[in-house]
């Protein structure tokens, strides 16, 4: 195909036009588990990135070695030993972030975004596309972890980062932090993306037709 | 798409077969062996560290829970520690064999206290507690919760200081009751409005404990001292 | 008594007060991909409950015979190389999530094979779904639980059996499955509606789900309360002094 996007194209398309959470509908379940907290949103987005990251570039260096009946099986494995190094530090430095985040952190390993991102680029892009394309997902990710969580926290607990941002007159809406919370701040947040990318692309149609919307 | 690879020149069937499973599955076999060891290596490298804060979670907490919050940050300027010795201790209950986690408290080879870790059923799920005891076995020293799951804005204030702060000082040889406004007797504790059944776990864990490891913690202290008599 | 008492309260546990969909977040992808109608939905949620079930046997016979400290396996082959007390000490418990993936890979791969040979117009109509259950995280999530109550518990009495394994990996499905046929009847009835633009499919399926997630929450306490209700023992009620029981059970 001669018309792949570059490095830097993947990049910046993983932040937003394709982000994991809002555009594809990947990795749902973290995104709902772990975001109550900024801290607990932006651990695992960490965790995930690093997991992304190794894939990729392991993935990216045998991929002329793999057989096509083979690979989900190379992929998964990869994946999974990723995932147990970083659960394993996680439980060995930052203990009381590695209780909260649970079981979680091993569901990385069925989380989405790693396995498509290995099929659909890192099996056949060179080192330093599969890195950059890795960077750009993980950016994203992040991205929309943090939304989810700046709003679960400010509004169910008055906190940001642990630290008291709304006055302590706030009846902190508890339901924020629970699971009806999750849901109902994804899908919310998730209609306002659909809306911002359906005026984007509307602006964008105008200008190419020359008609004002 | 990969470019196809070129079908290997078509000898016996014995050397097809062999193409087709074994040679193709040696990626995966030397990947497996290479993140066997790299596993292998993370489990004894970090293995000690993980170990080390599970244990921690519990002793780190035992100077605080005896002696008082500040009594412990003043030991801690100063230097000095307590020698906590975890035992397990079991319980015959209807017939079942009930085990807790009871930390020996020492300083400078003299018991001044137990920590019992004990948990129950919470309204929500298991609540995990860290209950402080002067040896005599008779005094509350401290309260911890490690782990609770109770909902947020009111079970989860079980956790909070002045809630906690009740249970100091408060003597466990009559069980304590859960009261809701009213004259407190002495053996009585507010229950957090909203979270009655949060703050009766609580209470019952902290009753059943006390009264299940009575006999065990004077049975040990006696044979601990026993132990020291004899040369 | 005791034990079923348990294990009554671990299935409804699973099912509806920590239903896995609505409280623990797993298995969304399916939740919100598969459940435009009822029917389909009934089928996805019985196909995960079926691998559900065979993952967590399989997981809970590794983990208990194999990688835990002490299990009989892997300690039996150890002894042929090093001593008894070094081989009993073995943790192998680094290798369980590597293990965990593949076991349910085996069983979906096995659910797809009966499937395909019995019920060849059900394996039809799943297409592509089937397969993709190896990433439903409800099943790893499944394993991770009940991993969770073999590797690290205090009291040796606490260690889950097959039996609660099962029941909590079984009335895991039956809850997603639950959940699934409960929101594809929703959406079915939502297909009238005048969604807005940037709100239809997932954002409005999500938002639905929330409100599910609320009522579900209804849920809270009933365990406690069961067990509150069919406890035979007296003894502690007089320590706790809780006033309110006054029923005697034997």
């Amino acid at each position: 195909m001669a018309d792949q996007p570059t490095s830097m194209e993947r990049l910046i398309q993983g932040i937003l036009p394709e982000n994991p959470v809002y555009r594809q509908l990947l990795g749902l379940c973290p995104t709902l588990a772990v975001t109550s907290g900024m801290k607990a949103a932006i651990t695992m987005s960490c965790a995930v990135a690093f997991v992304l990251l190794s894939a990729n570039v392991i993935v990216s260096l045998i991929r002329n070695l793999l057989k096509p009946h083979l690979r989900i099986v190379i992929f998964t494995l990869t994946i999974a030993t990723f995932v147990t190094i970083a659960d394993r530090i996680l439980a060995a430095y930052m203990y009381q972030m590695s209780k909260t985040l649970g079981p979680y952190v091993p569901l990385i390993i069925v989380n989405c975004i790693i396995l498509c991102r290995c099929e659909v680029c890192a099996s056949k892009q060179p080192l330093f596309t599969a890195v950059s394309d890795a960077v750009g997902q993980a950016a994203g990710f992040a991205l929309a972890l943090s939304s989810i969580a700046a709003v679960r926290e400010i509004l169910g607990t008055g906190m940001f980062f642990e630290i008291r941002v709304l006055p302590a007159s706030w009846p902190d809406w508890v339901i924020m932090v629970l699971p009806p919370g999750a849901f109902l701040t994804l899908g919310l947040l998730l209609g306002a993306v659909n809306w911002m990318g359906s005026l984007h692309s509307k602006n964008k149609q105008g200008k190419e037709g020359g008609e004002k919307t | 798409m990969e470019p196809k690879q070129p079908k290997p020149p078509i000898a016996s069937t014995l050397e097809r077969l062999k193409n087709r499973y074994i040679v193709q599955a040696w990626l995966v076999l030397i990947l497996t062996l290479c993140f066997g060891g790299t596993l292998a290596g993370v489990q004894l490298t970090l293995g000690p560290i993980i170990e080390t804060n599970k244990l921690n979670e519990t002793i780190q907490r035992v100077p605080e829970l005896i002696l008082g919050a500040d009594q412990a940050r003043k030991m801690e300027k100063q230097g000095r520690s307590l020698s906590v010795e975890p035992l397990s201790l079991g319980v015959e209950k209807h017939g079942r064999k009930v085990f807790y986690n009871v930390y020996d408290a020492k300083s400078n080879g003299e018991r001044i206290g137990w920590v019992v870790k004990a948990s129950g059923q919470g309204y929500a799920d298991k609540i995990e507690l860290l209950i402080g005891l002067d040896p005599p076995n008779e005094k509350i020293t401290g309260l911890f919760i490690l782990e609770q799951k109770e909902t947020p804005g009111l079970g989860n204030k079980i956790a909070a200081d002045y809630w906690r702060s009740q249970f100091i000082n408060k003597n466990v040889r009559t069980p304590l009751v859960v009261i809701r406004g009213g004259v407190k007797p002495a053996n009585g504790i507010d229950a957090i409005t909203g979270a009655t059944i949060s703050s009766r776990t609580v209470t019952n864990i902290i009753n059943t404990a006390v009264s299940d490891l009575k006999e065990p913690l004077s049975l040990h202290a006696a044979s601990v001292s026993r132990a020291k008599d004899e040369p | 008594m005791n034990y079923l008492l348990e294990i009554l309260l671990i299935g409804i546990g699973a099912a509806l007060i920590n239903n896995f969909v609505l409280h623990y977040f797993v298995g969304i992808c399916p939740f919100i991909g598969v459940s435009r109608q009822v029917v389909t939905a009934f089928g996805m949620g019985c196909a995960v409950t079926f691998v559900i079930s065979i993952a967590a046997f399989l997981s809970w016979t590794v983990t208990t015979y194999i990688l835990v400290p002490g299990a009989p396996l892997s300690s039996w082959i150890a002894e042929f190389f090093i001593s008894a007390e070094r081989a009993s000490r073995i943790d192998l418990t680094i290798l369980s999530y590597i293990v965990y993936i593949f076991a349910i890979a085996s069983s979906v791969q096995f659910v797809e094979m009966y499937v395909r040979k019995f019920f060849p117009p059900l394996y039809q109509s799943f297409g592509v779904f089937l397969p993709l259950i190896t990433t439903n995280c409800a099943i790893l999530f499944a394993c991770l639980l009940i991993m969770g109550h073999i590797v690290g518990v205090d009291n040796p009495e606490d260690v889950w059996d097959l039996g609660k394994s099962l029941t909590l990996a079984v009335f895991g499905g039956v809850g997603f499955t639950i959940a699934i046929v409960i929101m594809a009847g929703i959406r079915e009835e939502l297909d009238f509606c005048d969604i807005p633009g940037p709100f239809r499919g997932a954002a409005i399926t999500l938002v639905v789900a929330g409100i599910l997630a609320m009522a579900f929450m209804g849920f809270t306490g009933v365990d406690s309360g069961l067990k509150k209700v069919l406890t035979p023992s007296t003894v502690e009620k007089t320590i706790n002094g809780d006033h309110l029981d006054h029923m005697k059970n034997n």
